[in-house]
């Protein structure tokens, strides 16, 4: 077993602490995501994977060898940095093989390695190109089969997506998880792009100030958020401060009934939140709490609609597929906005200080 | 026909570079013809000077004669005598500049390299402190240099009353220390040597050697040294594969650039040099302002020390060019 596992891991800056008491595990061939926004402490956490910032306490673990104290070059995890770190005074064959070169593999091996790889990456013919004459999208490619030379036996990703533009990143996602499949290598992805994480990881990580918020598969974590913080970061949601109230849970002068705070007593104040494609609009054959909505905002973006709308409870934005039974709304228009039993996510009174 | 040969676009072209002219006002061609002045004619009027007459027991007059470079390569009695006293100047001019900007630069680059490491304060606290040095005269650094290594009161007296030299003798180095020429029967002796002429020469520009270093030094990107690591490379292969190759050009301006500055040196070597291996610097002082007064001979060394700066620094340009290419 080649599994990663770091227990209790904190770091501090001076008196600023960048992570908090992280227990994490990375099965073998998986890819995980750290997710979470700017300053959440994910970039510091990977590099003190890769071996590039000493924990503050806590350890490492590579299987059952407690790596905690191991010097990065020792490490040798494959790691690919947000500016991709490109060796500029070195061809792309050159820093393909950089790793073989100064561990005195044999120049015929070095060279069909790279070869192999540049192949791998879909850059046959570019080998002996510096790397200044190289697009965005063929520098990570470079980057990504540098890092995989050495085959490690963790392979980290920081931001590797976010020098590239936006139709290029999605097609790099894709590429990049088929590429993390065929390999069956375990991978850690530093991102703070929601969409990035779903697509690539098997396991999505959230963090938030330096904590870990929520650790599951993609859909658990978009379904079932654990807090206000990762129902709001991943994905869009309308949210609402309410009180319980007999199980059912009270939002300005309204009752909303639903199936989700079982758990709480009677008088909690509570944070719901309602994805924008859960509530009905139009329809009164759903069972679910019903408001009286007014249209303000028709935001058509292709595929869907986003309808604003004035409701009992608040502003609220609905997301309206195309496909649906179609209807056509107008601003000014009164309508009827049904929120189902079981499309409210239920938190205790977040933090003051959350995002 | 091609575009360039068209005669109406040929037409056009001479009033629009006319007009241009045209266009500079008065005080503009005032401000040029300032710049051209102030940086050509000192250049002009030692080259002019240069080609003058040596008029015995006076001064010396305007003239076209190319007997003062006939001096500076094969001696003044030539054909009769020919003697390379002057190419030997010009020989110890290079020779000290070369090693005294080498070791300058290699001293300045780890020195450079860990103060782009520190915190931006200590970065700020450092360089402030290297700049304020550099206020100093090379008069001062000479007479401080000069009262270190001084027979009676500096080094060599250190040497001798802490046992040191006594140690020396004992295993056998102060031999090696006497061929070297920085020892006499008695104790360790620093001046006048090459040694001597070298180290002050170095620390003089070693300030600069750390302010020409420090920009390209702040700017390269840390995270390759760290992908260098993530791939296996110790701090030495660090250095080797991935510092000294990003920064091998501006190193080697750094180095051309003092080099350079340094053939001029004339305080520190005509304290620390000994009499037989001077530079044209000193020469060149000694021809105009010495007992020679011969300031057409001084102004022939100068052009041949200042055409030998222009090769090395054109070669230096080309060089670098290729490289980069």
């Amino acid at each position: 077993m080649n599994g990663l596992s770091l227990k209790g891991i904190y770091k501090d800056f001076g008196s600023a602490r960048a992570v908090e008491n992280v227990h994490l595990d990375f099965a073998e061939g998986e890819l995980t995501a750290l997710l979470g926004p700017s300053g959440c402490g994910k970039t510091t956490l990977l590099r003190m994977i890769a071996g590039l910032e000493t924990p503050t306490g806590g350890s490492l673990h590579l299987g059952s060898r407690d790596i905690t104290a191991l010097a990065a070059h020792k490490r040798r995890f494959g790691m690919v940095f947000q500016n991709f770190a490109l060796f500029p005074h070195l061809s792309v064959r050159e820093n393909v093989v950089y790793s073989l070169v100064i561990s005195g593999t044999s120049k015929s091996d070095a060279i069909a390695t790279g070869e192999r790889l540049l192949d791998l990456v879909q850059l046959q013919g570019y080998g002996d190109r510096r790397v200044g004459q190289l697009s965005g999208g063929q520098r990570q490619r470079v980057a990504i089969a540098r890092a995989l030379a050495q085959e490690p036996e963790v392979f980290l990703l920081d931001e590797p997506m976010s020098a590239l533009d936006a139709k290029l990143r999605e097609d790099m996602q894709v590429e990049l998880r088929l590429l993390q499949q065929r390999l069956g290598i375990t991978t850690i992805v530093v991102t703070h792009d929601q969409r990035e994480a779903m697509t690539m990881a098997d396991k999505i990580v959230v963090m938030s100030r330096g904590k870990v918020e929520q650790v599951g598969a993609p859909q658990d974590i978009y379904h079932r958020p654990e807090n206000a913080f990762v129902a709001d970061f991943i994905g869009k949601a309308n949210f609402y401060d309410g009180v319980v109230e007999n199980g059912k849970l009270r939002v300005m002068d309204t009752l909303l009934e639903t199936n989700s705070p079982a758990s709480f007593i009677n008088g909690s104040d509570v944070r719901i939140a309602c994805r924008p494609e859960v509530p009905s609009l139009g329809r009164k054959d759903i069972a679910g709490s019903q408001l009286n909505a007014t249209v303000t905002f028709v935001r058509d973006v292709g595929p869907a609609r986003d309808i604003h709308l004035k409701t009992d409870i608040g502003p609220m934005v609905v997301e309206y597929a195309r496909g649906e039974e179609q209807q056509d709304f107008q601003v000014g228009q009164d309508t009827i906005v049904t929120l189902p039993l079981d499309g409210l996510h239920v938190f205790p009174e977040p933090r003051q200080d959350a995002v | 026909m091609s575009a360039v040969s068209d005669p109406e676009i040929l037409a056009n072209s001479a009033p629009t570079a006319r007009s241009r002219l045209a266009d500079l006002s008065l005080s503009q061609l005032v401000i040029w013809g300032l710049i051209l002045f102030l940086c050509l004619s000192p250049f002009a009027l030692i080259i002019a000077v240069s080609f003058g007459e040596k008029i015995e027991g006076a001064s010396w007059e305007w003239g076209f004669s190319l007997v003062n470079y006939q001096r500076v390569f094969v001696g003044a009695n030539w054909p009769e005598e020919v003697t390379f006293l002057y190419l030997q100047n010009l020989y110890y001019s290079l020779y000290y500049a070369v090693f005294a900007a080498v070791i300058a630069v290699l001293l300045a680059f780890p020195f450079t390299y860990l103060m782009t490491g520190l915190s931006r304060r200590a970065q700020s606290a450092w360089l402030v402190f290297i700049l304020s040095s550099l206020s100093l005269s090379e008069v001062f650094i000479v007479m401080g240099w000069d009262v270190l290594l001084s027979n009676r009161s500096g080094l060599p007296m250190v040497f001798k009353e802490t046992g040191l030299t006594a140690w020396l003798k004992e295993v056998g180095w102060f031999d090696t220390l006497r061929e070297w020429g920085l020892a006499n029967p008695r104790n360790v002796k620093f001046k006048t040597s090459v040694f001597a002429t070298v180290l002050t020469m170095s620390y003089l520009v070693w300030p600069y050697a750390v302010i020409l270093l420090y920009p390209p030094l702040s700017r390269m990107d840390r995270s390759m040294i760290e992908a260098a690591q993530t791939m296996g490379a110790g701090p030495w292969t660090v250095m080797r594969t991935v510092i000294l190759p990003s920064v091998r050009l501006p190193l080697f301006g750094a180095t051309l650039l003092l080099f350079v500055f340094l053939l001029g040196v004339y305080v520190a070597v005509s304290v620390f040099a000994e009499p037989a291996k001077q530079t044209m610097a000193v020469s060149v002082y000694s021809a105009v302002r010495g007992a020679t007064l011969n300031a057409p001979f001084g102004a022939a060394q100068a052009v041949i020390l200042l055409i030998t700066a222009s090769v090395f620094l054109v070669l230096g340009q080309w060089m670098s060019r290729r490289a980069s290419a």
